[in-house]
């Protein structure tokens, strides 16, 4: 090889090597990025009336007067759907049964997709569901419904070889010649000043409980689950860790029984989530019975379990990155081992415990699989501190799965689930975020 | 340590200790160590206990079904009367989707920690680390929500030119300085200058036309594919790579650090360039980090849970035919999370039982594989340590 082709082959090296990186940082963008912009709109969008009445009727939040103002304004702007309802349904009464039937079914369709946009419609009885007693909240969700109010969806199957193809046709092509046509320009014409769209900053988000399984409201008692979660984790956790990593550190001597212990560790750190999830149910649940069923107390001794190793393992980095000169001085003034460790060598490795610390909170928080059987409930009330022992808890991590793919409406509750993934991430990378800020502190200290 | 100090005259025995203060020093001590050694071995009573009460709950399916069906049959209907229990299926899934993800994270993962060690200059390397451990602080369920939201909706309707164009992204650039390379090669030792020019424009452009056809060939295949649905096999060896990228790439990263200057120095001196040092001495010094590495992440892979129960459908069939990624996929972990909810009712059934089974074979695949890992770099060690 001559030398051209050795300094071309060696400068596609480096353009692999980087442009190995550029998609790293590339896919960290594709999934933040969309995850950010979704979640946002969990807090900031355009919001109806219909979102200011619940806030009001069921947090007590908003100003009540304006409300009211408002409330009448979209009657007014109401009425004549109503109206034309009314006349409709007179009609039908005196049209021959087949073709009345036919309309029936088809009128059916169009109340419902009322109701469901502007509220029960009056006249008819209270809905017990929440989720039946409002409109819809958000602009885009009363696009989708008017939308679907003005065409029919049909499905075009004439082409065998591909997959069937959507199209709309005009809903008001059913109605023509009836009092009902008049309704669907009416609407599509005056839907602002029915639903008042107004740009809403929603921080309830945050601090609101659910209403109607999360149709409704916000997402405090995952907050509330996640954290109790994950801090109870750490107070079991914590502890234990760092004495281990003063054991491994000052006391173990080089041996087989020591590096037995080491591998454990290391066994412990590789074993899979859901095994961790599987071994709390059979241990803490079935076997120690620390709770009649799923607890907090049970969810966060396995999330302990868990983090335990990365614990130790930081821990005992940060005990051996301090200096020996440290330690020599302290022995040399004539302190004990013991007083040497709690008084130098732990002091001056606390930032670094530290930092190992929140970054194990963070995992905890996060993690999924093993809170499963051991903690996590779908739908649940906010729980107080004295629960904990013996009530489970909805958490972040779980509830994002259980809404994304059980939930009944997952597809109409697409923001409240951006809502609740923008969270976690947000905790979890800033608790990384400040880990990683101490951490460059600590080694700017160290180098002096 | 406290029987020295007599010579000094004044008040010796201050420094003294009493034979009955040393004595309850003495159990202090080991009191105190005792301690600190029991906190310590917890972890591994910890690591014992997982074994044995995710075995004691295994074994009652192996005593109740034996071994032949759950290994060997790929009929998964445990919630039939009798039910069956062929875990090939599931078994298969996981591997199909480790394998996936290793075959997108390995290449990549190296060649970054390749270009982070020994390409990028210390400022780079300095803000690139974080961003990698935020990849790998994401928690999975993020992972799983935008596989399942996000991604799979975008794959089933664009799935052709998605494929299409990672194609080109991704082999394209490769393909290309291929075809410069093998011109340069061919092209060069011919002596005349003037003469090696014309024959590497020559090769450059023939190679060039070859391999562009090839790439839109491959291209126009790909596109013309209709993905049915999009949580499949794809979805989720893509988005496992992600979650598997950043172990492999820090851990592989750590050992060609430590691989030292002195090799990559000795090798420059010798006239080699950087992609040859790299390749012929630091590579392989380091080639058993790299391997754990790799172990690591596909063991990260292979015990995902959220994302696979998300996005990869968990409809349990051997894809047809057997490298078919676009079909749906069930996996181990997919399996314990998902039946757990109707099975803990009827704890003591085969149905119960059959998914501490799952647990176990996913517990003791992860044992063999990082005890493997850990001879692996303990070896390393050794070798660099100078045998």
């Amino acid at each position: 090889m001559d030398l051209g082709t050795r300094k071309i082959l060696d400068r596609s090296f480096t353009a692999v090597g980087i442009t190995s990186i550029v998609l790293m940082a590339l896919a960290l963008l594709i999934v933040v990025v969309p995850i950010v912009r979704g979640g946002l709109g969990a807090l900031y969008f355009t919001g109806t009336v219909e979102h200011r009445k619940i806030q009001y009727e069921e947090f007590g939040e908003g100003d009540g007067r304006r409300l009211t103002r408002e409330i009448e304004e979209t009657e007014k702007a109401r009425a004549p759907v109503y109206r034309f309802l009314g006349e409709f349904e007179a009609e039908m009464e005196s049209m021959d049964p087949v073709k009345k039937r036919e309309l029936a079914s088809k009128y059916g369709k169009v109340k419902r997709v009322l109701a469901h946009m502007l509220g029960p419609l009056p006249g008819e009885p209270e809905p017990i569901l929440l989720r039946f007693q409002y409109g819809r909240t958000r602009w885009e969700q009363v696009e989708e419904s008017l939308h679907d109010l003005l065409f029919v969806t049909k499905w075009d199957y004439s082409n065998p070889e591909e997959m069937a193809k959507e199209y709309f046709v005009p809903r008001i092509d059913e109605f023509r010649g009836t009092a009902l046509a008049g309704l669907f320009p009416y609407v599509e014409n005056n839907i602002e000043s029915m639903m008042l769209p107004r740009p809403t900053f929603y921080w309830g988000f945050i601090t609101n409980k659910s209403l109607d399984a999360h149709i409704f409201g916000g997402i405090w008692a995952e907050i509330q689950g996640t954290f109790f979660l994950a801090v109870g984790a750490m107070l079991f956790a914590f502890p234990l860790g760092v004495i281990a990593a003063i054991y491994f550190t000052e006391y173990a001597k080089d041996n087989f029984f020591t590096s037995m212990l080491r591998s454990a560790n290391s066994t412990l750190a590789g074993v899979p989530s859901i095994v961790f999830g599987l071994f709390g149910l059979a241990f803490f649940i079935n076997t120690v019975k620390v709770s009649e069923s799923k607890s907090v107390l049970a969810g966060s001794l396995t999330l302990a379990i868990m983090v335990l190793p990365t614990i130790i393992r930081a821990a005992e980095e940060a005990i051996l990155a301090v200096p020996i000169t440290y330690k020599e001085a302290s022995l040399g003034l004539g302190s004990t081992k013991w007083r040497t460790i709690m008084t130098v060598i732990l002091p001056a490795a606390l930032p670094g415990i530290i930092t190992g610390g929140i970054i194990s909170l963070g995992r905890a928080a996060g993690e999924t699989a093993p809170i499963i059987f051991t903690a996590a409930v779908s739908v649940g009330a906010t729980i107080g501190l004295a629960d904990v022992f013996s009530s489970p808890t909805p958490a972040l991590s779980w509830n994002i799965y259980n809404l994304a793919s059980e939930h009944e409406a997952a597809n109409e509750i697409r923001h409240v689930q951006y809502g609740m993934v923008l969270s976690l991430i947000s905790i979890v990378l800033l608790l990384n975020l400040s880990a990683i800020l101490l951490r460059a502190r600590i080694s700017k200290k160290l180098k002096g | 340590m406290t029987d020295t100090v007599s010579d000094s005259g004044k008040k010796p025995d201050a420094f003294v200790l009493s034979p009955e203060k040393l004595r309850r020093q003495r159990i202090a001590k080991f009191v105190g160590e005792g301690f600190l050694l029991a906190v310590a071995s917890f972890v591994a009573i910890v690591v014992l206990f997982i074994f044995y009460f995710v075995a004691v709950d295994a074994i009652p399916f192996f005593q109740l079904r034996g071994f032949t069906e759950f290994f060997t049959s790929t009929g998964w209907y445990p919630a039939d009367e009798p039910g069956e229990f062929g875990a090939l299926a599931i078994i298969y899934g996981s591997g199909m989707v480790t394998v996936g993800s290793a075959l997108i994270a390995v290449p990549l993962g190296i060649s970054a920690a390749i270009c982070l060690s020994d390409v990028l200059p210390f400022s780079v390397r300095q803000y690139a680390k974080p961003v990698i451990e935020m990849l790998a602080a994401i928690p999975s369920v993020a992972y799983g929500f935008f596989a399942l939201v996000i991604f799979a909706p975008l794959l089933q309707n664009f799935g052709g030119p998605i494929l299409m164009w990672a194609w080109w992204l991704i082999a394209g650039p490769f393909v290309l300085l291929a075809v410069i390379v093998a011109a340069d090669l061919l092209a060069s030792g011919k002596g005349d200058e003037a003469r090696e020019r014309v024959m590497r424009t020559a090769f450059t452009l023939l190679f060039g036309i070859i391999a562009v056809g090839f790439l839109y060939w491959v291209g126009k295949t790909l596109s013309a594919i209709q993905i049915l649905s999009g949580t499949n096999a794809l979805n989720v060896s893509i988005i496992l790579s992600f979650m598997a990228l950043p172990t492999i790439v820090s851990v592989s990263e750590d050992s060609l650090q430590a691989v030292g200057r002195e090799l990559r120095e000795g090798s420059y001196a010798l006239g080699a360039t950087r992609a040859e040092t790299i390749v012929k001495t630091v590579l392989p010094a380091a080639s058993s980090g790299i391997l754990a590495a790799v172990i690591l992440g596909i063991m990260r892979a292979i015990g995902e849970t959220m994302v696979v129960w998300m996005a990869s459908g968990n409809s349990s069939h051997i894809p047809d035919p057997w490298f078919n990624y676009l079909e749906s996929i069930r996996t181990l972990t997919a399996t314990i999370a998902g039946d757990m909810g109707e099975a803990d009712q009827v704890t003591g059934s085969a149905r119960y039982h059959v998914l501490f089974a799952m647990g176990l074979l996913l517990l003791v695949f992860s044992f063999v594989s990082n005890f493997i890992s850990e001879r692996i770099v303990v070896r390393q060690r050794k070798i660099l340590a100078g045998e």
